[in-house]
């Protein structure tokens, strides 16, 4: 027979993490949201740079720089992974690490390739494997700041310039909307293409009244070669930048979700495990009333 | 989108967006801006402008007073009344702590250059602490 006790036990230590993951899942939640405004405000960045691509490229100047232009021979290529510090999200390192994986074989064929891994959980990943990453960030994963970012942007931008680099790639879990992320390797370096999300960017083109734009031509100070020129790495950077954003928003969304499996799943187990223990208790209650009467039957026949 | 919410004809709106947030969205009678060459006044009606912004003070005229910020190089785009300032740092003329901006530009003079290259970042460095403080001082007395 099962001890009632035991059970007891098990029903009260399911109560407790319970409990947690559900703490768990609000932390989560309270940290996505603030995740999701550094997202929006960074956005709200990007969007003006892509305008004012725009305004160059309607200007008539061919767009063209050396951080657009694809190497004819890749040497060199670097390998970013983005993970997070801290486990407890479902599948989301699991994910970005099996596509790094997948990426990292072929990278490795190359003369010169380099890892580079952000997160306390991919740094594990590789190590385990035996694969030790070259570079590895610690800080970036859980509230990636744009200086920070800004320097590794730098780094990269001068041996990319310089030519010790050939190809910079970043596989991360992009962030589409609360219900759909996607991991994702993306080649930064060389870039492929200045403008991002172009379909929103030309609805509101559209919505502007035409006579606005189409008879005052823009003035370019100094001017949109110039401009273009500097333009193009501060893309680049912040494009960095939202790479580190969409990865710390969506392993908090992938928190939230695995937590909320977890918290409902102990709901369900203490449910079945309070039936057994009721069960348990009231089977050994009837067996010792069945001892008392049997004591009394027997006392009974005796006298 | 920015501008179907502008301002109205004699009034520009100031917005300053860096990758982090967007730090300033106001009306303005009057801005005037660090460009890399020099400072460009901005008054409503503007013939529409992109340009190149270099490290130094932006002032918002608005209501009889004036807000000062320190701006980081960037881009400006003007367009129907929008002033739109693209930084990767803004930081409001009264909140530069002035002894840590001196601390770093003493070391940044003490850094010895052997290239042209590292001369070329000294003095850019140079540039932007010197630029801070700058504002930081006008802000002060203004």
């Amino acid at each position: 027979m099962v001890n009632p006790r035991r059970l007891q036990r098990r029903r009260r230590s399911i109560a407790n993490i319970r409990k947690i993951t559900r703490t768990m899942e609000l932390i989560a939640t309270a940290r996505f949201k603030r995740a999701l405004e550094r997202v929006h405000a960074a956005s709200a960045y990007t969007q003006r740079i892509t305008r004012i691509v725009q305004r160059l490229a309607t200007a008539g100047l061919e767009v063209s720089h050396p951080l657009l232009e694809p190497r004819p021979e890749i040497r060199s290529a670097r390998v970013l992974v983005l993970t997070s510090n801290r486990g407890l999200c479902g599948g989301y390192n699991a994910n970005v690490l099996r596509a790094a994986m997948e990426h990292w074989d072929q990278c490795r064929q190359l003369p010169e390739a380099a890892l580079e891994v952000s997160g306390k959980r991919g740094i594990s990943f590789f190590r385990f494997r035996h694969i030790e990453p070259d570079q590895e960030y610690l800080h970036l994963a859980e509230k990636p700041t744009f200086d920070e970012v800004e320097r590794l942007a730098e780094g990269y931008l001068e041996q990319f310039t310089s030519g010790r680099l050939d190809r910079l790639d970043v596989i991360y879990t992009r962030f589409i909307s609360t219900a759909q992320q996607q991991v994702v390797v993306e080649t930064l370096l060389p870039m492929s293409h200045l403008e991002e999300e172009p379909a929103p960017e030309k609805k509101a083109q559209a919505e502007e009244p035409p006579a606005s734009r189409g008879v005052v031509p823009y003035e370019f100070l100094p001017s949109a070669a110039s401009i273009l020129e500097e333009i193009v790495p501060v893309s680049f950077k912040t494009r960095l930048f939202k790479c580190f954003l969409d990865a710390v928003v969506s392993e908090q969304i992938a928190r939230m979700v695995a937590m909320k499996a977890a918290t409902e799943n102990a709901e369900e187990l203490l449910k079945s495990i309070t039936r057994e223990y009721n069960r348990a208790r009231q089977s050994r209650i009837t067996s010792e009333l069945l001892d008392v009467m049997g004591g009394v039957e027997a006392l009974r026949g005796s006298s | 989108m920015a501008e179907a919410l502008g301002a109205s004809q004699e009034q520009l709106r100031c917005v300053v967006v860096t990758p982090e947030d967007t730090v300033v969205d106001q009306p303005a009678r009057f801005v005037a801006l660090p460009l890399y060459d020099g400072e460009l006044g901005v008054a409503p009606l503007r013939q529409p402008l992109v340009g190149r912004l270099g490290y130094g003070q932006l002032r918002i005229r608005h209501d009889g007073r004036t807000d000062s910020y320190y701006v980081d190089g960037g881009f400006v785009e003007v367009a129907d009344n929008v002033v739109s300032i693209l930084t990767s740092r803004a930081v409001p003329a009264e909140k530069i702590d002035v002894e840590e901006v001196q601390q770093q530009l003493q070391a940044v003079a003490a850094r010895k250059t052997t290239d042209a290259e590292t001369t070329q970042q000294k003095h850019q460095a140079m540039r932007r602490l010197q630029a801070q403080l700058r504002v930081a001082q006008k802000g002060r007395t203004g």
